[in-house]
């Protein structure tokens, strides 16, 4: 207690300063009056009273500092006077401390927005008990990702030992549900969940209760719709303004009643970091029943599982690998396609990976890009302290004689150095500072970029750990800015004295600062022509024909909610006629909104992200069956997706149902399969039930296509059928539209979806050329920031250059006088600077082309149409780096070129 | 002088218990009767230096043993008058237990050799 007490007594003394030091003022003139008043009694003259009093006394200053040292801390006291002196300085030189402050809180800033991010995606565990114990299940073919189905998946359950519980889940963006009492049907974010779910993650309900195995149950008749239902907390507040009677209403899912049982926990969002489900579903009611039982079609967003107590991960791997082998063996294997050998049950796998941040679905794709970003911001965040130290030691040579005389004065070398550091603390601080600022508002920005498909990362509030990365790179900022040119200073300042001209010390001093510099142009090397790749990737990308023209398309990603055929079934010829009707009225209509130039609707489209292929009958080859990516379009289709018909024709309004049953391939489906045949007249059937024996015959061939990412390299084999023929639901509506018209068809085309068919959802509203980029979103992610931040880190470093050469300009004034002085000429003396600078850039090429080589090898999974080495991308690279070393060699080489030889001789 | 011994040093942490036991005895002091009283007591057998009891007094005081306010000195002048603190008391009937076990120790030490 003492300890504290006198702690607080000190820190008070530390404020309290003037006052405390008065009063001792006060006491020390009153003792010594009063001894001297003794004296005067004892004898002595005024004067020798005095003097006896003073010697009785001590040395007052020693009292006074012996005082000082016990009211307060001296070392803070230290400290806040190296601060106070620090301000003073920075404020002398408003100029360098803002570009210092600048470089830094942008070095700062960027890293932990780049941080925060990656924090988010990569390192966040679930807010749950024991989170580590989680793991993923991901079932491999010979290596390589493959499907787990449901019946497996069963089977696995219910055998394995290692794992205290696992479970499945589908996570469903737009699910149709209706709440009890109202009218309309709303669309929300749902996951369809195994009953264990909430137990294997160990979650408590906000209030009611949690799904269980019983609400997980087939209903034992059919005509049993009810099933339990768990809405989220955010759900609860928005929609049921956190009423309690929202327990026990229901909710009409599809064909399902279900009741609301529970509300979820506050604190646990999703299992899948950037998809919050409004609600929880019990999977097996609310999954159709040939789907459950399917094996060969996986609809399982993830599987997750948790560690029984005790088990290693390599021995639940090990058991859920031979449980996974043992049902493929059991399980029919599907006949071999033509180059393929046949799979056997040794080829399959189950890989466990660490399930403490959930599903993988953002995780996966991009943490090579998060990595890559980290390692571009941790790359400026060098070079922007670099470029501070470079600026401190530039200035801290010009302060020399100053730092000198006070050496002299005697202050002692850690005395200098604590106080050049806390100069350098006092710029990281300040940096730092405005770069969580900075970093605050990149943030949303970056955020909204990690996106794919149904999952988009939505919160990416810096944590405790963000925080905590913040304060380190602020400190070690400060070390390398700080400390580093002070220890540098320090010693050459102790050995040079009071000699400031002294060449050996400048020069030492200087030839650290040419280090430094030449540093960070190789490390903007790096970022430049980093920048340079992504830049050629992305021209190479929008270079590429895609066979059709996606400029003035909008696109409406719908969904058909008017009823559907169960899985693996088929409509009866009754709701097929109606859909087709349906669809040839909406086609019409949308057809003549005013701006259009064609409309098609279809079953999949372009670009859909739809990865589909079915196999073909050709029925004079019926024992070979390829796969061909087939589609369901309207009469425009190839209209209004611009694509070229090469022979025979496209499709008519007249193909329709009753009328001989029609097909356009495209050219690679017509080489594969007819050769050099004519394809035109043949007949082609889809292997699918109830399409065996009623083939279409070939009408038109089309130039190929790409399908879904302009990256394939090799054109894919597709056929087109008209879907007034086969009326599949579509789920895309595609809107050639006049040049600028866009925006206005979008609005006019969703105007006539309601009026005409309420049943068709729309989930997105995009353009053609929009959804192609969309697949690119990770390349152009990385061009753009790491175009920004090579911009930020030339520019650093040039100013480093710039200062470096002005100082050296300045420290050579004398030189350069004797030069002038004995003939030579201004643009000598301005060869002489620029050529120094471009030794510099020289030596910065040498050392950075290599590295530059092996970043463009990191890089090399996200080019395209350039190689890692690509020379275009290199020599302009190392362009831009010499035109910067030009620019920033220029002001000071005009001024060395400018100086006058007699002030110049004068001068020292 | 009164001693025949030449003065010493004061012994280290010992000024602290020497204020504590004038402030217990006298009552409110200010720095420079303090310091006659523990020279009067030591009848010069101590060198204090006078000044070193300001750093003593703000070592006390910080510690709560010592109280002060501000009175007027007989030159008419302000000045801060020292009492001692409960806590003040306490630490010095300890000090002074821990004393007389050292000395005694000591004592015993001294007189068996």
């Amino acid at each position: 207690m003492t300890v504290l007490r006198v702690l607080l007594a000190r820190l008070r003394g530390l404020v309290s300063r003037g006052r405390a030091d008065a009063a001792l003022d006060d006491d020390i003139q009153v003792h010594l009056e009063l001894l001297t008043r003794d004296y005067i009694h004892r004898g002595l003259s005024s004067r020798d009273a005095q003097a006896a009093a003073r010697r009785a006394f001590g040395g007052v200053d020693q009292v006074k500092e012996a005082y000082r040292d016990q009211r307060s801390l001296p070392a803070i006291e230290t400290f806040l006077q190296d601060l106070r002196y620090a301000a003073r300085m920075l404020r002398r030189d408003p100029a360098f401390a803002t570009v210092a402050i600048i470089s830094l809180a942008t070095g700062i800033g960027a890293s932990t927005a780049a941080f925060s991010v990656f924090n988010a995606v990569m390192l966040r565990p679930l807010p749950i008990t024991d989170p580590d114990r989680l793991v993923l299940l991901q079932p491999q073919r010979r290596g390589e990702e493959f499907i787990l189905v449901n019946p497996i998946y069963e089977e696995l359950r219910g055998r394995q030992t290692t794992l205290s519980g696992m479970f499945a889940a589908n996570d469903t963006p737009y699910l149709k549900i209706t709440f009890e009492d109202e009218p309309a049907p709303a669309y929300v974010h749902a996951s369809l969940v195994s009953g264990s779910y909430f137990a294997v993650l160990d979650l408590t309900p906000h209030m009611g209760r949690l799904l269980t195995e019983q609400d997980d149950q087939l209903p034992a008749t059919a005509s049993d719709d009810r099933c339990a239902a768990v809405i989220s907390y955010r759900l609860w507040v928005r929609r049921f303004g956190q009423d309690r009677a929202a327990i026990g209403r229901t909710l009409r899912v599809g064909d399902s009643r279900c009741a609301i049982v529970g509300i979820g926990p506050a604190t646990f969002e999703s299992h899948q970091t950037g998809f919050t489900p409004d609600v929880w579903l019990p999977l097996r009611p609310l999954t159709d029943r040939k789907l459950l039982a399917s094996r060969g079609m996986a609809f399982f967003s993830g599987v997750m599982g948790r560690l029984a107590p005790g088990v290693e991960i390599a021995q639940a791997e090990e058991e859920l690998t031979t449980l996974y082998q043992q049902a493929q063996a059991a399980q029919p294997q599907p006949p071999a396609a033509a180059r393929q050998p046949q799979t056997t049950p040794a080829d399959f796998t189950i890989r466990l990976a660490s399930g403490a941040q959930g599903f993988d679905k953002i995780r996966r794709p991009f943490s090579t890009p998060l990595v890559m970003i980290l390692a571009v911001v941790g790359v400026v965040l060098l070079v922007a302290s670099v470029n501070v130290a470079n600026l401190l030691l530039a200035r801290g040579a010009a302060r020399l004689p100053e730092l000198a005389t006070r050496a002299a004065l005697g202050a002692g070398r850690w005395r200098l150095v604590r106080q050049l550091a806390t100069e350098g603390l006092m710029l990281a601080a300040l940096g730092g500072l405005l770069g969580v600022g900075l970093a605050w508002m990149t943030i949303p920005v970056l955020t909204s970029q990690i996106s794919l498909g149904y999952v988009t990362l939505t919160d990416a509030r810096p944590d405790a750990r963000v925080l905590g990365l913040a304060l380190a790179l602020t400190v070690t900022a400060a070390v390398v800015a700080g400390v580093l040119p002070a220890l540098r200073l320090s010693r050459t300042t102790l050995q040079s004295g009071l000699a400031s001209g002294s060449r050996t010390t400048i020069a030492s001093g200087h030839r650290l600062q040419r280090l430094l510099v030449t540093a960070q142009l190789a490390m903007s090397l790096l970022l430049v022509s980093a920048a340079g790749l992504l830049l050629r990737t992305i021209v190479h990308l929008a270079g590429v024909d895609p066979g059709f023209t996606p400029a003035h398309v909008v696109m409406l990603n719908v969904r058909d909610e008017a009823p559907q055929p169960s899985f693996g079934d088929v409509d009866d010829a009754i709701r097929k006629a109606r859909r087709a009707e349906r669809y040839r009225v909406l086609d019409e209509r949308l057809n003549s909104v005013p701006g259009v130039q064609a409309a098609s609707v279809s079953w999949l489209g372009l670009f859909s992200m739809q990865d589909l292929w079915l196999p073909l009958i050709d029925p004079d080859r019926a024992d070979d069956r390829p796969n061909a990516r087939v589609d369901y379009v309207s009469a425009r289709y190839f209209e209004t997706m611009g694509m070229q018909i090469l022979r025979g024709r496209g499709f008519r309004d007249t193909d329709r149902e009753g009328m001989p049953r029609v097909a356009v391939i495209n050219q690679t489906l017509a080489r594969v399969r007819f050769g050099a045949g004519d394809p035109l007249g043949r007949r082609v059937a889809l292997d699918y039930r109830g399409e065996q024996q009623r083939p279409f015959t070939i009408v038109g061939v089309v130039r190929d296509s790409k399908y879904n990412d302009v990256r394939d390299s090799r054109p894919n084999p597709m056929m087109w059928m008209p879907i007034a023929q086969a009326p599949f639901p579509i789920s895309s509506i595609s809107l050639r539209t006049l040049p600028g018209a866009e925006a206005s068809v979008a609005r006019r085309a969703e105007e006539v979806l309601r009026a005409t068919d309420p049943d068709i959802m729309v989930r997105s509203t995009t353009t053609l050329s929009a959804q192609i980029a969309g697949k690119t979103s990770r390349e152009r992610l990385l061009l753009g920031l790491s175009s920004g931040f090579a911009a930020l880190a030339i520019l650093l470093a040039a100013v480093g250059l710039y200062g470096t050469l002005a100082y050296m300009v300045n420290r050579r004034t004398r030189e350069i006088g004797v030069r002038l002085a004995f003939g030579a000429r201004g643009d000598t003396i301005l060869r002489m600077v620029v050529g120094d600078a471009l030794r510099l850039a020289a030596v910065a090429l040498v050392v950075g082309v290599p590295l530059s080589l092996a970043v463009g090898y990191s890089l090399r999974a996200f080019l395209f149409g350039v190689t890692p080495t690509d020379p275009v991308a290199m020599a302009g690279a190392c362009l831009v780096l010499t035109i910067a070393t030009l620019l920033a060699a220029y002001l000071p080489a005009r001024r060395a070129a400018a100086v006058d030889p007699i002030v110049a001789l004068r001068y020292e | 002088m009164d001693s025949d011994q030449p003065a010493g040093e004061v012994p280290y942490g010992t000024l602290d218990l020497m204020v504590l036991k004038t402030l217990q005895v006298m009552g409110a002091l200010h720095g420079y009767a303090i310091a006659r009283r523990i020279e009067q007591v030591a009848r010069g057998s101590l060198a204090l230096n006078q000044g070193t009891i300001y750093p003593a007094l703000l070592r006390l005081e910080q510690k709560g043993w010592i109280a002060s306010k501000w009175g007027v000195s007989e030159t008419k002048r302000r000045v801060r008058f020292f009492t001692i603190t409960r806590a003040g008391l306490r630490q010095l009937a300890a000090e002074q237990r821990a004393w007389a076990r050292t000395v005694a120790t000591l004592n015993r030490l001294l007189e068996e050799s």
